[in-house]
């Protein structure tokens, strides 16, 4: 069987997207929801290419780094398959760990201009009504060790909120246990049975 | 018109008097801000391509940094903090480089929701 081919281009990178379409999903001849290899190409560079198991991650990686490198936050994404970190304000240093055994990482070094192409790719890849990438494809278990803002507020939500809760249910306990006793109606009754 | 009226929203204006712009001309300057990256983004690309190479002469940069300086001079307020901070030159590349990349990543279809996400990050 033929294999779809679609590539997206942004002056000196370009994805080239192989696959099927879902026939058991009524598709279009041309639709690719079965990614089987994909391949990066950028100028002057090594061709990046692996299967889709791969896609997902290393363009999450690109689109976590830009955003870190926009918010005045440190540069650094560390991942099992990837590493980005920040060379200086202009080049970036990217380390490509090969899942197979003894195959040392693939170094690169691009700068902010390929970089915005990648990304500018990877965003025709996203937009592309042609190709359908499964979330599950896109999302991967979050590994890496990246420093962004968002998950900081959730380490911090994280760490004060089940103190605060035992600290509330603990009031909430003791002031119901109040009405269960009531010093004065004790004596009082204490009197009564004994008089004296 | 009506856009070089928005413009004197920017409190770093030396014509700024005060902020009340409205919710859907913000909206609007964003989508021409998507609109006129898209259009300039070869020379974005080129601006920041010529300052990657640390053994060649920057000319891109250099008359890029220029004339944006020169700019601010002509329409900011001068007394500013933030503004003398954009005219330093020792330290306004990491500003400038930074401006360029969100213009620069912002040129896709989605590129309103994404600018205006950055913005709300800001």
């Amino acid at each position: 069987m033929m294999q779809n081919k679609l590539s997206f281009h942004q002056s000196s990178a370009s994805l080239e997207i192989m696959g099927l379409p879902d026939y058991s999903n009524n598709e279009n001849k041309d639709q690719i929801s079965i990614i089987s290899q994909w391949k990066l190409t950028i100028v002057d560079k090594p061709v990046i290419e692996g299967k889709i198991e791969h896609l997902g991650p290393i363009m999450n990686a690109f689109y976590i780094y830009s955003n870190l490198l926009i918010k005045n936050e440190i540069p650094i994404y560390e991942s099992k398959l990837i590493d980005i970190k920040a060379d200086n304000l202009h080049i970036h240093n990217i380390v490509l760990k090969s899942s197979k055994p003894n195959v040392k990482p693939l170094v690169l070094k691009i700068g902010n201009s390929l970089l915005s192409d990648t990304i500018n790719c990877f965003d025709q890849l996203n937009e592309s009504p042609k190709i359908r990438i499964k979330k599950t494809d896109i999302s991967t278990k979050i590994t890496k060790k990246s420093r962004f803002g968002f998950n900081k507020k959730i380490n911090f939500f994280n760490f004060f909120m089940p103190p605060f809760f035992a600290f509330c249910s603990l009031i909430l306990l003791s002031s119901s246990l109040i009405y269960f006793y009531s010093p004065f109606e004790n004596i009082e009754k204490k009197e009564l049975i004994n008089p004296e | 018109m009506t856009i070089w009226k928005l413009r004197n929203n920017n409190p770093l204006r030396k014509s700024f008097v005060t902020n009340n712009i409205k919710l859907n001309e913000f909206d609007a300057l964003i989508r021409i801000t998507v609109e006129m990256s898209k259009y300039l983004y070869p020379y974005i690309r080129e601006i920041m391509k010529s300052k990657e190479d640390i053994e060649q002469n920057s000319i891109v940069w250099n008359d890029f940094n220029k004339r944006f300086v020169e700019l601010i001079k002509e329409r900011f307020n001068m007394d500013s903090i933030r503004v003398k901070k954009l005219l330093n030159q020792a330290e306004n590349d990491e500003t400038i480089i930074k401006s360029l990349l969100i213009l620069s990543f912002c040129i896709s279809n989605q590129g309103y929701q994404k600018l205006k996400n950055f913005l709300y990050d800001f």
